[in-house]
C-alpha cells in the first residue's frame, strides 16, 4: 500500500511539474492580461493617467453605439461564413482528393499554397483585383455585360468582397480534413460498394460520420478565426466604407488608435465572451461534449 | 581534489577582482551617456540622409561623453502604436521620439514620463523656434514636446494637363476651378485624386479643410460641426468626389490617390511638402510643371493656407542630471539653425525653427513662397479635432459620396464624435 501511495504522489508531482511551465505562461500571457482587460473595461482610461472606475458604463455605451453593433453583426457574419462556407468547401475538396484523382497531389499543393503567402501580399493582390478598373470587373463585364462595380467602395458589397477573398482559401482546413479522411479504413468503402452503395451514399454514410470529430474541430477553429478577423479587411478597407466592413477587431484597434483604451478593453472582453459562446454553440449543435478533445483522426 | 579546490578559488578570486575593477570609478573619466532616438526619419524618408550625417557628426564631436543611437522606425503606423502602448505601459518608447501633436495625442501631455521643456529651455533656445508653433505645443503651461517639422497642405496642379485643355494658369475662383475641371473631364482626364479610405481620407480631408476654412474662417474648427460652413464644405467635397475624381475614389487609400497623380491620371492633388522630395515624383515628366497654390476663392476667407505641426519632438523625463543634460545638448544641436538648414536642404521639408534657408528646387521653393504669401493660416481637420473625429469623417465620407446620407446628416455624425 505504501508503495502504491508513494507512486501516486510521484505521478501527481510529475503532472504538476509538467503542467507548471505552460500554466505559468498561460497565467502571465492570458489570464493576467484578460483580468487586466476586464478591469480596465470597467474604468475610464485613456492609456495615460489614473483609471477612474465607472462600472458597466462602457458596456452600455458600446451597445448603444451603431458602429459597434455593426461590427458585432459583421463578426457573426464572418464566423458563420468561415464555419459554414469555408469548412464545407474544404471538406468537399478533401472528399474528392482522398479518392486520389489524377494530379491530386498537385491540386493538394495548389490549394494549400495561398496559406503560405503573407496576408498582406494577398490583401494587396485582392485590392488590385477588386479595383474598378481591375480584372474582376473586366471579366464580369466581358462575360455578362455587368456594370463596373467599386467592390471595396460600395457598402452593399464590400463585406461580401472581403469575406470572399478569405473564404476561398480553404487549404488549411482541407489539409486537416484530408489527413483525417485518409485514415478511414478502405475496407468500409469496399463493404459498402459490395452492398451496392454509390459514391454519394458512401460519402454521406461513411466519410462524413467518420470525419465528424475533425469537422467539429475545424469548424471551431474557423469560427474562432472569423470572430477575431482583422488583418486583410483592415488592409483592404480599413473597416469602411461607412463601417460596412468593420469587425470587432478593427473597432478595438481604432478605439486604441483614438486612445480610448477602456472602451477598446470592453470590445476585447465582449469578443472573448462571444468566442466562448460560439464554441459552446458548436458543442450544442453537434451534440458533442468536448469538441476540442476530438483530434484529427 | 586539492587541484580542483585551487582552480575554483582562483576563479572566484579572478571574478572578484573583475567585479571590483568594474565597481571602481575613475573620477577623471565620466561614463558615456547613450541616448536612444526612435527616429521616423530613416529609410526612404527624404530627411534620413541628413539626419544620419548629423547624428554621426554629433557622436564624433562628443565621443566618450554622449552617444546618440538611432532606432529606425520605418513604418509610421507601427511606430505610433509603439508610442501609444509604451506610454500606456508606463514606459517611454525611447529617450527621444516624435509625435504628431493633435487633440488625441495631447493626452500624452498628462504623462510625467515626458520631459517638460519649459523647465530646461533657456531664452536663447526658445527664440530659435517659430513662436506660434511653440505656443501651439504648450498645453496648460506644460511643454512636453518641441515643434520640429511643420507643413502646409496646399493644392498641387499638374500644369501640363491643364495646358492640354487650354488652361495656362492656376484657377483663381471656385467657378474657374470647376470650369477647368469640366474641360479636363471632357478631355478624358480625371480632375482630382480624391479618396475616402484609410483612417483619415487624407487628400480629401485636406480639400475639405480648405473648403471649411474658406467658408467659415480660420477658427472654423471651434464651431459645431453642424455649422453651415461644414455643411457647405461637405456638399463641395461630395461634388469633388462624385463629379471630379477617379471612379475608385470611394474606398481608395492615400497610396492610390497619390498613385493617380504620379501616373498623370489626375490633374490636381493635395499633400504636404514632404511629397515633393519623393524620387518617383522627381522622375515624372511633369515634375517641373507642378504648381503649388492655395484653394481658389471659395468663400469669405481668402489667401489663407492650411498648416499643421507635422512632427514634435518628445524626450524622456529623467532624474539623472547627466542624462537630462545630454538630451538637452543633443536637441539643441538638432534644432540649431545649421542642423535644420542641412535637413531642409536635402528634404525640402519645412520646420518650426527659424532659418534663412530657401530651397533651390522650384517645386520645393514654391511651398515656402506660398506659406509666406498666406495672409492667414488654419489647421486641417485632423490636427484641429483629433484622430477619432477624423476617422468618423473618413468613414462617413464614403456614405456621403454614395448618396447614402445628406451633407447635414454627414456633419451631424461627425459632430457626435467631437468632445467638448
Amino acid at each position: 500500500m505504501h508503495i502504491v501511495g508513494s507512486n501516486k504522489k510521484r505521478i501527481w508531482l510529475a503532472r504538476i511539474l509538467f503542467l507548471l511551465p505552460v500554466s505559468l505562461l498561460f497565467f502571465f500571457f492570458f489570464i493576467y492580461p484578460f483580468l487586466f482587460t476586464l478591469y480596465t473595461s470597467l474604468t475610464q482610461w485613456r492609456g495615460i493617467g489614473a483609471m477612474k472606475f465607472n462600472g458597466l458604463a462602457n458596456y452600455g455605451k458600446l451597445l448603444a453605439d451603431a458602429t459597434f453593433r455593426k461590427a458585432l453583426k459583421n463578426n457573426v457574419v464572418w464566423a458563420l461564413s468561415q464555419g459554414f462556407i469555408q469548412v464545407p468547401l474544404a471538406c468537399l475538396v478533401a472528399m474528392i482528393l482522398v479518392r486520389k484523382p489524377r494530379f491530386w497531389k498537385a491540386l493538394r499543393t495548389a490549394y494549400y499554397l495561398p496559406n503560405v503567402i503573407s496576408t498582406v501580399a494577398l490583401a494587396m493582390v485582392w485590392v488590385a483585383i477588386y479595383n474598378v478598373k481591375g480584372p474582376l470587373n473586366a471579366i464580369l463585364h466581358a462575360l455578362f455585360g455587368v456594370e463596373k462595380l467599386n467592390w471595396l467602395g460600395n457598402p452593399d458589397v464590400a463585406l461580401f468582397a472581403v469575406i470572399f477573398q478569405t473564404v476561398i482559401y480553404i487549404g488549411y482546413f482541407m489539409i486537416i480534413l484530408l489527413a483525417a479522411a485518409m485514415n478511414i479504413p478502405r475496407s468500409y468503402y469496399e463493404a459498402a460498394e459490395i452492398d451496392g452503395a454509390g459514391t454519394f451514399r458512401q460519402e454521406w454514410h461513411i466519410t462524413l460520420p467518420m470525419l465528424r470529430g475533425t469537422l467539429v474541430t475545424t469548424m471551431t477553429l474557423a469560427m474562432a478565426y472569423g470572430m477575431r478577423h482583422f488583418e486583410s479587411t483592415f488592409l483592404m478597407t480599413g473597416g469602411g466604407p461607412a463601417y460596412a466592413t468593420t469587425t470587432m477587431g478593427i473597432d478595438l484597434y481604432l478605439k486604441m488608435d483614438a486612445l480610448r483604451y477602456s472602451e477598446a478593453s470592453t470590445v476585447g472582453v465582449i469578443l472573448i465572451l462571444m468566442g466562448t459562446v460560439v464554441i459552446s454553440l458548436i458543442r450544442i449543435l453537434f451534440g458533442t461534449s468536448d469538441p476540442m478533445s476530438e483530434t484529427a483522426q | 581534489m586539492k587541484g580542483k579546490r585551487f582552480v575554483v578559488m582562483a576563479l572566484v578570486l579572478l571574478i572578484m577582482v573583475g567585479l571590483g575593477a568594474q565597481g571602481q570609478k575613475d573620477p577623471g573619466v565620466a561614463k558615456e551617456v547613450e541616448l536612444r532616438w526612435a527616429s521616423i526619419w530613416v529609410g526612404n524618408d527624404s530627411k534620413a540622409p541628413a539626419v544620419e550625417e548629423l547624428v554621426a557628426a554629433y557622436n564624433a564631436k562628443n565621443e566618450g561623453r554622449i552617444k546618440v543611437v538611432i532606432e529606425p522606425q520605418p513604418d509610421y503606423n507601427a511606430y505610433e502604436q509603439k508610442v501609444r502602448t509604451s506610454l500606456a505601459a508606463g514606459q517611454v518608447p525611447a529617450d527621444i521620439f516624435t509625435i504628431k501633436l493633435n487633440p488625441t495625442t495631447a493626452t500624452f501631455y498628462q504623462s510625467n514620463l515626458l520631459m517638460d521643456f519649459n523647465k530646461v529651455m533657456d531664452g536663447a533656445w526658445k527664440a530659435t523656434f517659430d513662436a506660434p508653433s511653440l505656443a501651439q505645443s504648450e498645453i496648460d503651461g506644460v511643454l512636453r514636446s518641441l515643434p520640429m517639422e511643420t507643413a502646409i497642405l496646399p493644392l498641387w496642379f499638374n500644369m501640363d494637363l491643364l495646358k492640354k485643355v487650354g488652361v495656362n494658369e492656376v484657377p483663381k475662383t471656385l467657378d474657374d476651378m470647376f470650369a477647368t475641371f469640366d474641360k479636363l473631364k471632357a478631355a478624358g482626364i480625371a480632375p482630382t485624386s480624391q479618396m475616402t479610405g484609410d483612417t483619415n481620407a487624407w487628400t480629401s480631408m485636406i480639400w475639405f479643410s480648405h473648403f471649411a476654412v474658406a467658408l467659415g474662417g480660420p477658427n472654423v474648427w471651434d464651431k459645431p460641426f453642424t455649422d453651415k460652413a461644414f455643411v457647405e464644405a461637405a456638399k463641395l467635397i461630395k461634388r469633388m468626389i462624385t463629379e471630379y475624381s477617379t471612379s475608385d475614389a470611394v474606398g481608395l487609400g492615400a497610396g492610390g490617390s497619390g498613385g493617380h497623380f504620379l501616373a498623370g491620371r489626375t490633374a490636381v492633388f493635395s499633400n504636404g511638402p514632404w511629397y515633393a522630395g519623393r524620387a518617383d515624383l522627381a522622375a515624372t515628366p511633369f515634375y517641373d510643371s507642378i504648381r503649388i497654390a492655395g484653394l481658389p476663392d471659395a468663400g469669405p476667407t481668402k489667401d489663407f493656407m492650411i498648416s499643421r505641426l507635422q512632427a514634435n519632438i518628445c524626450a524622456a523625463a529623467t532624474k539623472d542630471k547627466a542624462r537630462e543634460e545630454a538630451i538637452v545638448d543633443f536637441l539643441k544641436f538638432l534644432t540649431s539653425k545649421d542642423s535644420i538648414t542641412k535637413i531642409a536642404e536635402t528634404s525640402g521639408a519645412m520646420f518650426a525653427i527659424k532659418t534663412d534657408f530657401r530651397p533651390t528646387v522650384d517645386l520645393k521653393r514654391q511651398f515656402f513662397i506660398v506659406a509666406e504669401g498666406a495672409k492667414a493660416t488654419a489647421s486641417d481637420l485632423e490636427a484641429a479635432l483629433g484622430a477619432e473625429v477624423t476617422l468618423e469623417f473618413a468613414q462617413q465620407l464614403g456614405a456621403l459620396a454614395l448618396g447614402r446620407i445628406s451633407a447635414e446628416e454627414f456633419c451631424a455624425l461627425v459632430d457626435r464624435k467631437i468632445e467638448r
